[in-house]
């Protein structure tokens, strides 16, 4: 490809057509490496703890995809549990994003008819690494289309490792975000490419890919207002095409279609202000698409009169869809919006109105830092990404600074929202990347060849050997093939049918591109250097993603490590209570705890609960946070009431877990008091500081929280130390009157209780009768109080 | 032991004249303070050292409480104190109290200015802005009223009011704050931009207009992304300030703040900043300098823009080392070790 004017036509061509066959092969076997990289860098956890499931959601996500497997898909439809949220229940198949549960069911289902015999649990724990994989493959088409093969492979080689997206998806934690991040790049790669082509097979695709997306991840509304967006975008700057009306048109009607069929979306795909955007959009595109048609038909004066026409009617019909959408929003109370995309919208929002949302860390904005530990080295090459784009601007271009600007506002506003900066910064990255090197190893290369002033054939064998010495110098000499026909390509927009073609012409170009590009080359010292600095770049993003997929994000928090001197330390203790709860309690007993344990509990102890992570019911929650809150007896009944057997209560003052039940205690008070105004949280604060020692209040040492974290707390060292709150108790000594304790786990991370039973009145009358006043004084004032003990 | 009676009956009847004629003082000094009130737009009485003796030195218990405010004119140009805005979040208050309850002779609000009225600050004990104090009816002495801490003026008139309820049991209702621009001035703005929409429309269809300048638009993202990274939206939602005077030397000023959760305005500019020279950088190499014909500039340029690139990386990696103690260091397995 290097000189080819030089050589005879036919030769120029087979060499070409060999090259571009290696170039082919060569492309092939890096994504395949990339996905192997993707798939091995998240398998840390894995490596150093176990095969085991991560966190709390994933444990119900799994316990769903064990459903699914076993009963099958329409019972699973159909599921309403009774094993959570007791007396309520929930229906969780009308609850959930079924995407996940069924990406891993069908895998499981289809590894099985293979008769590879792997365990439900093995395939959860490693659908995100497969699928990050996937998404580091989608990354390669959606950039591919917007740059060209090689910055499509320096993103998708990024994106294979940003520590942001290994953060949500190591082997293990089987979370919605794992399957939607592929999910959301495809979609985008797919409206891409149905926007160079202009191709209905694709468009298709592309609505498929959107179910499957919303299916999967409630952040499917990023895509149906990103679109919209992009599509009035080239609609105002002048870009509108028969393509752009294929990308758009199929994808909101058949994509809200198939979203109206997932039923935790249902009809909220029609009726919330979420979606109004791509529908308002819908109809501009078809005003201006006829206006276009029109222009085609008409002569230019005829056109004048007709575009005014055409305008009028086109605006009172906008007109009357805005009014209607203005009524049908201003009817709903929260104006249409969640709370969380009005925080979006308006970042203040949340923080003045909504608690809630404001108190969970991962909805905070983010400081620099965040964006150093999620994105690296990366936030330095965004820029050079951005300006790449814009020259040339192309439709698939303009998207993608779309996507990065949309995102990286997102994610300023909430942290979390990083997950989906992050394919946006990697794609940009690696265009960016894709472009220094390409321009350097350019330079390089002529410059090496007027320095040796050999024969131009040589030059080109040369270049092509020293370009395989190094990968990254492999990549971007590669590019340079590619960025060269994708250059002419949107320019194109080559269909299947005339690709053939299409390379043929590309191949005559390059004739003329190389007269004017050998004249842009750098000094080759300053190149050379210039390409070791961005590889040392390059080397610091790569270690530091090794170090923050090991050790940053690999902690399951199901099973815990801690590092001493005699060596290693590790803390069973959850799984230890699970599987006492599983073998030594009914199977139809209810198992009371803070909701945080609630999934984990019914996945792997079987038991049912009262509340858990899916907090839908306030009022429940607030009622578990109340009992936790009251004083013993208050407590039982709550829980009695309840019908509740077990109390469970996560403690790590013996081993110094910082994140137990008695910090989380404040948030219970809140909880509780926030729906039982008789739970004041001044009365659990001495001076408004939280404290357990002797300074606390008898609120706070009489409540149960404290009693039964506490309880025979003293008997292990004989002081009641706490190491966590780094004190000493405040009430060391005292005896349960209404609860026993039945079991308490190695490390005491995990403390169950059983509700005592209630006593035969009867008996306890005729007892009172017969004794008499045998008992002694102090015992007998309490019983007259507690007909139970 | 025969006057005793009498005796008892004299008493008597001198305290309940006392009691009436103490009830009739405070009638009057009730009916005092609502007319004063009338006369504020946002029913915030304005107090002076004789009005403070008059009416909060009455003896207890006083049929009223009254929220008071303490102003300076002169430290309103300190911005981190945030005076004028707190003073218009107590308004907004003593607005929406009133509008909730009208003729309300339980609670009334006032302020007081330190120029005017230096007295009546010592006499509280107040030696700090902002301040907020509740003299309850039962408050003899006007050091022992209670102070709102500072942690009811983080949400404004909103958890103000949650202090008012909780600590007097008065309803103050939901906070009426005044909408930004007047429904007139909607309608009118809704009228210009419905009437504005066909020109901007034959505008864009006849292209070349401002929206179709690629460098807007280019400059635009550049922007956004420079804000969002350099933690922009933090500063806004949390109100953090560009800078803090140090504690130990108020000369000095600090730009950086150490740990992770926070950062100040200045602090995070500077980081965006640099993030955002070095993309500009890389951009400007591939892209304009490989035009440039003369080698020895090409030459000249790269090495400056290295050399700069190196140092930005650099500073950044350190701050962010500093900041949050982490550095960039490489994962072995342990029995590489």
């Amino acid at each position: 490809m290097a000189e080819p004017e030089s050589s005879t036509a036919a030769a120029g061509a087979g060499g070409s057509r060999l090259r571009n066959a290696f170039g082919g092969v060569l492309c092939a076997f890096t994504l395949l490496l990339i996905g192997v990289l993707a798939f091995s860098i998240r398998l840390f956890s894995v490596i150093k703890y176990e095969s085991v499931i991560h966190e709390f959601d994933p444990y119900f996500n799994y316990r769903v995809t064990q459903f699914l497997s076993k009963n099958g898909i329409y019972e699973f439809w159909n599921w309403f549990d009774d094993r959570t949220w007791y007396p309520l229940g929930r229906v969780i198949g009308g609850t959930v994003y079924p995407g996940l549960t069924l990406t891993a069911g069908t895998i499981w289902w289809l590894v099985n008819s293979l008769n590879i015999p792997l365990s439900v649990e093995t395939v959860c724990v490693f659908t995100a690494p497969i699928f990050s994989a996937n998404a580091s493959w989608a990354t390669y088409l959606l950039t591919k289309e917007a740059k060209g093969t090689g910055a499509g492979l320096m993103a998708a080689a990024i994106l294979a490792m940003v520590p942001s997206y290994i953060s949500r998806s190591v082997a293990g934690s089987y979370d919605n975000e794992a399957v939607a991040i592929f999910a959301l790049i495809f979609t985008f790669y797919l409206y891409v490419k149905t926007l160079n082509t202009g191709s209905l097979f694709y468009a298709t695709l592309n609505a498929l890919s959107y179910f499957y997306m919303v299916c999967s991840w409630g952040g499917y509304t990023f895509i149906i207002n990103l679109i919209p967006m992009h599509v009035l975008l080239c609609i105002v700057t002048g870009r509108y095409s028969s393509r752009l009306y294929i990308a758009y048109a199929p994808l909101v009607i058949l994509g809200t279609l198939l979203a109206a069929l997932v039923p935790v979306v249902g009809f909220n795909a029609v009726m919330t202000s979420e979606h109004f955007a791509s529908f308002l959009v819908f109809i501009i595109l078809h005003v201006v698409a006829l206006v276009y048609y029109i222009k085609g038909l008409l002569t230019p004066r005829l056109f004048k009169v007709a575009m005014t026409l055409v305008i009028s009617v086109g605006l009172a019909v906008c007109f009357a869809v805005v009014a209607i959408l203005v009524a049908l929003v201003a009817s709903s109370p929260t104006k249409g919006w969640s709370g969380r995309s009005l925080s979006l919208l308006d970042p203040t929002y949340a923080s003045k109105y909504i608690p809630i949302i404001a108190s969970v860390s991962e909805h905070q904005p983010p400081t620099w830092p965040s964006y150093f530990m999620d994105i690296n080295v990366l936030a330095f090459l965004v820029p050079a990404g951005i300006i790449s784009c814009f020259l040339p601007l192309s439709d698939a271009s303009s998207f993608v600074v779309l996507y990065l600007v949309t995102a990286v506002y997102f994610s300023g506003v909430m942290v979390r929202l990083m997950l989906v900066l992050a394919p946006a910064a990697c794609i940009l990255s690696g265009i960016a990347l894709s472009e220094a090197f390409n321009v350097l190893t350019r330079s390089i290369k002529c410059q090496l060849a007027k320095l040796f002033d050999d024969s131009p054939a040589a030059s080109g064998d040369s270049s092509a050997e020293s370009s395989s010495a190094s990968t990254s110098s492999t990549n971007s000499a590669k590019n340079e093939n590619r960025s060269e026909k994708s250059e002419t390509a949107p320019k194109e927009k080559p269909s299947k049918k005339n690709r053939k073609k299409d390379k043929e012409v590309a191949e005559s170009i390059p004739a003329k591109h190389k007269k004017e590009k050998k004249l842009l080359v750098l000094p080759m010292e300053a190149s050379v250097m210039g390409i070791l600095l961005l590889i040392v770049l390059g080397g610091f993003y790569v270690v530091h993603c090794v170090w923050a997929a090991a050790e940053a994000y690999s902690a399951p928090s199901i099973v815990l490590t801690s590092r001493s001197r005699e060596g290693l330390h590790v803390f069973d203790d959850f799984r230890e209570a699970y599987a006492w709860l599983s073998h030594n309690t009914d199977v139809d007993d209810k198992v009371a705890s803070w909701w945080d344990y609630g999934y984990q509990t019914t996945a792997m102890a079987n038991r049912t609960v009262i509340v858990d992570n899916n907090t839908w019911n306030n009022t429940h929650i607030a009622t578990v946070g109340t009992a936790m809150s009251s004083p013993e007896k208050a407590a039982w009944e709550i829980f009695n009431s309840l019908d509740v057997k077990y109390v469970l209560v996560v403690f790590g003052g013996l081993v110094g877990y910082p994140s137990d039940d008695i910090n989380k205690f404040l948030w219970m008070v809140r909880i509780g008091g926030g729906v039982f105004p008789h739970i004041k949280e001044p009365d659990y604060l001495r001076d408004g500081n939280y404290r357990v020692d002797a300074q606390a209040t008898p609120t706070m040492l009489n409540c149960l929280m404290y009693k039964l974290c506490y309880y025979r707390f003293v008997e292990t060292d004989g002081k009641g130390f706490d190491r966590v709150r780094g004190y000493e108790i405040g009430k060391k000594h005292f005896k349960l009157t209404h609860f026993e304790e039945v079991f308490t786990t190695h490390h005491w991370m995990v403390r169950i209780y059983k509700l005592k039973p209630q006593k035969n009145r009867v008996r306890g009358k005729l007892k009172k009768l017969k004794s008499g006043s045998k008992t002694s004084s102090t015992i007998a004032a309490g019983r007259k109080k507690n007909p139970w003990q | 032991m025969a006057f005793s009676p009498l005796l008892l009956l004299a008493v008597a009847a001198a305290a309940a004249a006392a009691v009436s004629f103490a009830s009739a003082g405070a009638d009057d000094l009730v009916a005092e303070m609502q007319s004063l009130r009338s006369r504020s737009p946002s029913g915030v009485i304005h107090l002076t050292d004789t009005s403070v003796t008059r009416f909060l030195a009455a003896p207890v218990p006083r049929p009223y409480s009254v929220l008071v405010f303490f102003d300076a004119a002169s430290l309103h140009s300190k911005t981190d104190l945030h005076l004028p805005q707190l003073r218009r979040e107590f308004a907004l208050l003593s607005a929406s109290f009133l509008a909730h309850n009208p003729a309300s002779a339980d609670l009334f609000f006032a302020d007081i200015e330190f120029s005017e009225s230096p007295h009546s600050f010592t006499q509280f004990g107040v030696n700090s802005l902002p301040h907020v104090r509740l003299v309850r009816p039962e408050h003899s002495r006007l050091a022992g009223s209670e102070q709102m801490d500072q942690s009811h003026f983080s949400r404004l008139a909103d958890s103000m009011a949650e202090f008012v309820e909780s600590r007097t049991g008065l309803e103050v209702g939901p906070i009426v704050r005044p909408p930004l621009i007047s429904r007139n001035q909607i309608i009118l703005l809704v009228i210009l931009f419905l009437v504005s929409i066909p020109f901007a429309i034959k505008r864009i269809m006849e292209g070349g207009t401002i929206l179709h300048d690629p460098r807007l638009w280019m400059s635009g993202a550049l922007f956004v992304y420079f804000f969002s990274v350099s933690g922009g939206m933090h500063g806004i939602i949390r109100h953090t300030p560009m800078f803090l005077t140090d504690r130990s030397d108020p000369n000095k000023l600090v730009f950086f703040y150490q740990g992770s959760g926070m950062q100040l305005g200045a602090e995070g500019f500077a980081v965006g900043f640099l993030y955002t020279l070095v993309g500009l950088m890389i951009a400007i190499v591939t892209h304009l300098l490989v035009r440039v014909e003369s080698l020895q500039t090409q030459r000249f340029a790269m090495l400056a823009v290295m050399v700069v690139g190196w140092w930005a990386v650099r500073k950044v990696i350190y701050l962010d080392n500093w900041k949050t103690g982490y550095s960039i260091h490489t994962f072995w397995p342990s029995s590489w070790k």
